[in-house]
């Protein structure tokens, strides 16, 4: 027992494992316990696969595939067979999640039809079933959207952000073609009546022209010329004015930032338009640098044509205005019409090079979204530094950002990116920079773990926290830094219950605190800091790793932390951790505890205040009580007799009124009285306790029956509803009792 | 914010991803055969829902019982189950746990198959206190066979066995239970009252240790009437109520009146109240979480394996084994 002891705490400080004592962790396929549930993730319901959604706009992009089926089966299964139709959905759901993570992918309608068809010949041997057909045609005609499926991968995060970019951009495009044809036309207006007014505008050959072949025969052109041009305008359109419009429909019918109407129309054959997707941060911005001339002329195009619609264009005024126009560069508004950048890179792929790049967009207030994909939070850099990665370090990039102030952060892993989709359209539409750094889990091929496991637990360990920070939702922290959708924000590290059957078959319940150490012992590559105690060596002197966490060490330890995980049979194991990793999870924790500060949890500035007022609150209420002690108490007995009455207060059932049948459902003692004498008139719920169900599938005489009949008489028949039923006046007599 | 409900939804967080969700359909076997409107339908209906509302698991849940109306239960109960022999419901019961202390065992036995031919287990079995939830569905008549009277039957009831009306006053099933040593758990429901039958049924399974429920049952077809005075008049049921106990619900509360607090903990007032049958009490009358479970006392840490199962079985089976002619000289 000491020896095992010594070893531990041996192991626990040097990382050398004695053979004897403990075990090699590598080639046990462990896993940590709280994930032994999740072995096959396509058994499961979750978000995954999503539904990006085609035609995508910019309020709906994404649907997850239980949310859809879930809103269809709400609006078709109703009535007698809705139960039937859930299973058969729910069925059919799991298959295409079986599918998609086999690696099929296609649209929503292709997979549902692929997996119809499997699920149809599974049945074919049992005799087929009509009712599954049916159920599924039902659930999928409720299904109104369709678009492509993505299961959580590592492409995944560009996936999705491409795609809510397109819907954003898309919107753009359609105001942006709204107004620019609005301009263009008024324009052609102001020169075509300009056209009018001049002679050759009012020639007679133009006369005829105008009015068309019906009645020429009818008008002589040549008078009506003669004497429209006794009534020509003395002054007439200048020169420049006509030029200046000229100029501004050349500019307008050239821009390239959005297709044109006509490349729209005619695919391929397109006035080449810009692309604004990149990956690399140097391109966009070298791009950017390089359109910035094109694009300050058509936004001054755009300006001036709609003071020259307005007949306010003076050139005296305007002219020396807009020769300057754009040389300080464009302030957001002008910026916000025109479309966003965006850069999808991948952080273990970036040079310094690149990284500088970054820093100098983010900082610059461009308009540029970056999406900053990590697969790899954990990779190993090695003994020597002692901190774990540079995939740890690309995560700071995002805490970085948020200090530039100006720039909408979203940090979160792939597998909350459904759950942020709302906040990935609000940093879309923000009109700074935008970064999107987002960890895939893609990296879990070196741990057997799904990606989506993977980088679910790296939120949940606070290894990789997900938050947003959006400059434009306020002017303080609490409006802007949003840190909730972490799980049991206010903890250290999430407690989550975890239940197991003992070798006496109990079934034990305990809790569990998931921390970076959970999340990192997943990963093969640190087998070496993990050791496996075999059971017969289990001791007091392990204890959990959050609790190692809190104690304070002084001198040689005595207790070593440990960790609860599952191999490959789900048989759970108790593995101990060198002292490396704790110190790792100590870094996280520090690193979250400032986390939790920006986000309003413990924060200690709050707290500090709260506690000098608390104290002063308690100095002043002291002194009053002195005060008043001297007073007569009578005041005090009142307000406790006022206090009671309105607690016994008890809360009152709907009024009933007599015309209206209705059964007492919470007193209903299950006996099948009503159900036998008509079952389609009364019905069980939830708690199988008879109610109304359909007041019209019968008739009086059975409401009367069912009244009389009822053991515990709570069936109330109201008046009848079918006012020439057979026999009413003795059904009512009958009735009377019961109302 | 919309979102934060998002995030609370039940696929939102993987690790709150765990599914154990259960239907009422889960737990339904069959179409009872029961009378229309039996008592037992509504012992049934919130049984059902028990065990939905715990999410028993169906492989780990088993209902033992006996012979008679109320026995049936098992069978439509989509669980395990063993319908048993003629009051033996609470030994086999008392074998299944000591076997498989990880099942949770229900009782089903009615008042001919507990009181009557059971009456010696059903006062050891109280004794020993395992950690079981027994109901006993006391119509007052033996149902099954078509009307003879019971140990539970008042007196004066007439039926096929005592056509002139029962001689000798009715045993009384709570009065029994609380004065027998070690007894951990008493309440009394009655079936009409659905709500307090529910909150009993659910606070005897959480209670650990043997936990005895009478329930006051109507026979709508051999003693139709006999129930009506306390069915008709709710001043003459008394509600006990207790912050340990039972806490009615305004509903409640408007109807049944006559209420009474108890404390669960106090045997002396518990006998009392349990004596009172003019007045039918319906409440937890005594429950003591302390007394402890002969399981814990007796049961061998020998893991029980299928093949000390076998080995086990084939050892007493050869004590009965007839070897043929000669076989043990050749054995030698």
């Amino acid at each position: 027992m000491e020896a095992d002891t010594q070893a531990h705490v041996a192991f626990f400080l040097t990382g050398r494992r004695p053979s004897e004592h403990l075990d090699a962790v590598d080639g046990l396929d462990l896993r940590p316990a709280l994930f032994a549930g999740y072995r096959d993730l396509t058994q499961l319901r979750y978000d995954f696969p999503l539904v990006l959604v085609a035609p995508a706009s910019d309020r709906l992009f994404v649907q997850s595939l239980s949310g859809l089926v879930d809103a269809a089966l709400a609006t078709a299964a109703r009535g007698g067979d809705a139960e039937r139709m859930r299973k058969h959905a729910l069925r059919l759901e799991q298959e295409v999640r079986v599918l998609v993570a086999g690696g099929a992918g296609g649209s929503l309608s292709a997979l549902w039809d692929k997996a119809a068809a499997r699920l149809a010949r599974g049945t074919e041997k049992a005799g087929g079933d009509k009712s599954l057909a049916d159920s599924l045609r039902r659930t999928r005609a409720a299904i109104k959207i369709d678009g492509e499926l993505a299961d959580c991968d590592a492409a995944l995060p560009a996936r999705l952000l491409q795609h809510a970019w397109s819907a954003v951009q898309k919107h753009k495009t359609v105001d942006f073609r709204k107004d620019l044809d609005r301009l263009v036309l008024s324009l052609s207006n102001i020169l075509r009546a300009d056209f009018e007014r001049s002679a050759a505008g009012r020639s007679a050959e133009q006369l005829k022209q105008s009015v068309g072949t019906g009645f020429d025969a009818a008008f002589d052109f040549e008078a009506m010329s003669r004497l429209l041009a006794r009534a020509l305008p003395k002054d007439a359109f200048p020169e420049s004015r006509r030029k200046r419009i000229r100029g501004l429909l050349d500019v307008l019918g050239a821009q390239q930032f959005f297709p044109s109407a006509a490349a729209s129309a005619k695919k391929g054959a397109a006035a080449k338009h810009y692309c604004f997707l990149f990956d690399s941060c140097a391109d966009a911005l070298r791009a950017f640098r390089e359109r910035m001339p094109r694009l300050i002329e058509v936004a001054k195009a755009i300006a001036i044509a709609e003071l020259e619609i307005d007949g306010q264009y003076s050139e005296t005024k305007h002219d020396a205005l807009f020769e300057q126009f754009g040389a300080n560069g464009l302030d957001p508004q002008d910026l916000a019409a025109f479309p966003d950048y965006l850069v999808c890179v991948n952080a273990e792929k970036m040079l310094a090079e690149e990284h500088a790049q970054l820093m100098e967009i983010l900082s610059s207030g461009l308009p540029i979204k970056v999406l900053l994909q990590i697969d790899d939070i954990l990779e190993d850099s090695g003994k020597a530094e002692g901190g774990l990665s540079s995939g740890m370090r690309s995560r700071q990039i995002a805490n970085m950002a948020i200090g530039l102030n100006e720039v909408y952060v979203l940090q979160s892993s792939s597998s909350n990116l459904f759950g942020f989709r709302e906040r990935m359209l609000r940093g879309l539409g923000y009109r700074g920079p935008a970064l999107f750094s987002v960890f895939s889990g893609a990296s879990a091929k070196d741990s057997g773990l799904p990606p989506y496991l993977m980088s679910a637990a790296a939120m949940e360990s606070r290894a990789f926290p997900a938050y947003t920070y959006d400059p434009s939702a306020g002017a303080n922290w609490a409006a802007r830094f949003q840190l909730e959708a972490n799980s049991q924000v206010d903890l250290d590290w999430p407690i989550q219950g975890f239940t197991y059957e003992n070798e006496e078959h109990q079934r034990v319940s305990e809790d569990l605190a998931f921390t970076l150490v959970d999340f990192v012992a997943s990963d093969r590559r640190y087998a070496r800091h993990l050791a496996r105690v075999p059971r017969e060596k289990w001791n007091g002197s392990m204890i959990p790793v959050d609790e190692s966490l809190t104690r304070e060490r002084k001198g040689l330890p005595d207790k070593v932390p440990s960790l609860l995980m599952v191999d490959a049979d789900n048989v759970l194991q108790r593995v101990i951790v060198d002292e490396r990793l704790i110190r790792e999870a100590r870094r996280c924790r520090e690193m979250w505890h400032s986390l939790q500060e920006l986000g309003g949890v413990h924060n200690s500035h709050a707290e500090k205040l709260l506690a000098r007022e608390k104290r002063a609150w308690e100095e002043r209420m002291h002194q009053e009580a002195e005060a008043h002690a001297a007073a007569a108490p009578v005041a005090a007995a009142a307000t406790v007799t006022a206090g009671a009455a309105s607690g016994a207060a008890v809360e009152e059932e709907p009024e009933r009124s007599p015309d209206e049948a209705y059964i007492e459902t919470p007193r209903c003692s299950t006996c099948n009285e009503c159900t036998t004498i008509n079952a389609k008139m009364f019905a069980y719920d939830n708690n199988k306790q008879a109610y109304i169900a359909d007041i019209n599938a019968g008739t009086y005489a059975q409401l009367v029956e069912a009244a009389e009949s009822c053991q515990v008489s709570i069936i109330h028949p109201g008046k009848p509803r079918n006012p020439k039923e057979a026999g009413l006046d003795e059904l009512l007599k009958r009735a009377e009792p019961f109302l | 914010m919309n979102m934060m409900s998002d995030l609370n939804s039940a696929t939102a967080c993987l690790l709150q991803m765990t599914d154990e969700h259960f239907e009422l359909e889960d737990y339904q076997s069959g179409v009872p055969r029961w009378c229309t409107g039996c008592g037992d339908n509504a012992i049934l209906a919130a049984v059902q829902r028990l065990c939905r509302d715990e999410a028993l698991r169906p492989e780990k849940t088993v209902f033992v019982s006996g012979i008679g109306c109320s026995s049936r239960f098992p069978h439509y109960m989509k669980t395990y189950g063993f319908h048993g022999i003629h009051g033996r419901a609470l030994p086999v019961a008392e074998g299944v746990k000591m076997a498989r202390p990880d099942l949770t065992v229900f009782v089903n036995t009615g008042d001919g198959d507990c009181t009557s031919i059971g009456a010696a287990h059903w006062i050891h079995a109280i004794r020993y206190n395992m950690n079981l939830t027994v109901f006993l569905h006391d119509n007052q008549i033996y149902g099954l066979t078509k009307k003879q009277a019971s140990p539970t039957s008042p007196i004066g009831t007439r039926s096929n066995t005592t056509p002139r009306g029962s001689y000798l006053e009715a045993l009384n099933p709570l009065t029994v239970t609380l004065g027998v040593q070690n007894v951990s758990f008493v309440a009394q429901a009655a079936d009409w009252i659905p709500e307090v039958l529910f909150d009993i049924v659910k606070a005897a399974y959480h209670h650990r240790g043997l936990s005895f429920v009478r329930i006051i049952q109507r026979c709508p077809e051999w003693l139709p009437k006999a129930l009506d005075p306390w069915m008709h008049d709710p001043s003459k049921v008394q509600l006990l109520t207790h912050a340990n106990g039972l806490q009615s619900s305004a509903g409640l509360a408007r109807v049944y009146k006559n209420q009474l607090e108890h404390d669960p903990l106090n045997i002396d007032r518990a006998r009392e109240i349990a004596s009172s049958t003019d007045i039918i009490p319906v409440g937890i009358l005594y429950n003591n979480p302390n007394v402890p479970c002969y399981e814990d006392l007796r049961r061998s840490d020998k893991l029980r394996t299928a093949d000390l199962t076998r080995a086990g079985l084939n050892a007493e089976l050869d004590k009965y084994t007839v070897w043929p002619q000669g076989a043990e000289q050749r054995a030698a």
